[in-house]
């Protein structure tokens, strides 16, 4: 656990040792993953916490309903003003919340109804639950995104192995530590933003060293799956937007 | 039981020495079935414990189909239209027949599907891995493979192991996702690279080949049907 900490900080500080000494050892996936899995576990404390405690708090389905349309109202009165909104907005906003009402209600009624174990313990299970899935939905992008990035860097002349690649690119993760202070207002979205752009440098870096290649061509084998996806989807609207010209 | 376990665990890593412990096996075959089987059952006993947990602490569907009930009649189009009776009578019919089917569309906690898995997912597992090896292997010997048949499903079986991480599906609530899906095709592979002695672009090329073959012959059937089904509707309709 130590050494995991230890290697965590040294890639924080971008220390060019740790990042070789981490990817030329056999169980570097190993402990790729188990830094990602405990940064997003930790990252995650505040949220659980935040989601069992709402879950025990009792249900009042019209002063729910009551407190979103002061703030819908609250919102209008202060920022309306400087949004320059069209006229019709707020009336249009009010009318999806009134259409909306009936399924809020029912959601919350059968959020109140009688289960066989007592409602505390289905509150801890579910935010467990929702707690655990944290490192599954981070390693799902991770190596969703990490597939193509390999191809990337294999193209470019990449000599990692998989296990090596996944495994040096995993620690990009590590900042993400920061998200624990993810539900603070202002300051929480702040230092989402630096993770997420101390990440990216981190998975850089990592990748450089694992494939032994330059800061450039590492860079390109890490955004040209992002560019290419972006171009594709570009493509995509363009052909539907052909299409739809072409039918009337 | 043990080894198995210890082969599945280091190729969930990606590592090749376990791929190759399994290509060198002289019962590989045995080995990896006995493996797929393993991973299944227990994957399929832990996701019965996760989801009685989750059925014990959800309402009652009837209950929940209640409350819908009685909310949809509350909403301002149900109350314009409630006087027709052609329109209650059809309403109440597609409700009872979309209840039947949306709550386990969207997952709705089910001790009978749960308890069913434990024969059907080692059942869907086997088929899966044994007809992926089938054809990986045809693949890898077109392009120039030297692995034997025992040797890839051998190899691949070893495939099974991201499955392993369904098992924290023991906690109720827990989503586990898109991930297993992709870590097994780099577990294919590892595991068809080692096996055959590829390089990394035929390697590629062998582990992606059975999706893209079965791809065309998913489209081919669907075409299929499509041209079958306009000939019956279309004959019917000229008749």
């Amino acid at each position: 656990m130590k050494e995991l900490f230890q290697l965590g900080r040294d890639t924080l500080l971008f220390k060019h040792e740790a990042y070789v000494q981490h990817v030329a050892r056999a169980d570097a996936l190993k402990r790729g993953l188990a830094l990602l899995v405990l940064v997003t576990l930790i990252a995650g404390i505040a949220s659980l916490v935040v989601n069992f405690a709402g879950g025990l708090r009792p249900t009042n389905v019209q002063a729910e309903l009551r407190e979103v349309e002061e703030g819908l109202q609250a919102f209008f009165d202060d920022a309306g003003p400087f949004l320059n909104l069209p006229p019709d907005f707020k009336k249009g906003v009010y009318q999806g919340f009134r259409a909306a009402r009936p399924g809020i209600e029912m959601g919350m009624r059968i959020a109140d109804l009688p289960t066989p174990l007592p409602k505390p313990v289905g509150i801890a299970l579910s935010s467990l639950g929702k707690f655990l899935s944290l490192p599954f939905n981070r390693l799902a992008g991770w190596i969703g995104y990490g597939v193509w990035v390999l191809l990337a860097a294999k193209l470019l002349g990449g000599r990692a192995t998989i296990a090596q690649t996944l495994g040096a690119t995993a620690i990009y993760a590590v900042p993400h530590v920061l998200d624990i202070l993810g539900p603070v207002p202002c300051l929480g979205g702040l230092l989402g933003l630096v993770a997420t752009v101390w990440g990216i440098a981190i998975y850089v870096k990592a990748l450089a060293v694992a494939n032994e290649f330059g800061v450039g061509r590492a860079t390109a084998a890490t955004v040209l799956p992002a560019l290419l996806f972006t171009a594709l989807a570009l493509l995509g609207m363009l052909v539907l937007f052909i299409l739809s010209l072409a039918l009337g | 039981m043990k080894t198995l376990i210890r082969l599945a665990w280091e190729a969930l890593f990606l590592s090749e020495e376990p791929y190759a412990e399994m290509r060198d096996s002289p019962n590989a075959v045995p080995r990896g079935l006995g493996l797929v089987v393993l991973v299944a059952l227990a994957v399929a006993l832990v996701g019965l414990v996760g989801g009685t947990l989750e059925w014990a602490t959800t309402p009652d569907m009837r209950d929940v189909q209640k409350v819908v009930l009685e909310g949809i009649k509350q909403m301002d189009w149900y109350k314009e239209l409630q006087d027709n009776p052609e329109f209650r009578e059809q309403f109440t019919q597609q409700f009872e027949m979309g209840w039947r089917i949306f709550p386990q569309l969207f997952g709705a906690p089910n001790l009978a599907t749960a308890g069913l898995q434990i024969a059907l997912l080692p059942l869907r597992l086997v088929l899966t891995w044994f007809l992926y090896g089938l054809v990986a292997h045809l693949f890898a010997r077109l392009l120039g493979g030297q692995g034997g048949l025992g040797q890839t499903l051998g190899c691949t079986a070893l495939a099974v192991a991201p499955q392993i991480l369904n098992l924290a599906t023991f906690f109720p609530y827990l989503v586990v996702g898109g991930v297993v899906g992709t870590w097994t095709i780099l577990c294919r592979y590892v595991a068809l690279k080692t096996c055959h002695r590829f390089r990394w672009g035929r390697a590629l090329a062998a582990t992606l080949l059975p999706y893209v073959a079965l791809a065309v012959v998913v489209s081919l059937f669907a075409c299929l049907g499509g041209v079958v089904g306009a000939l019956i509707f279309g004959g019917g309709t000229t008749q």
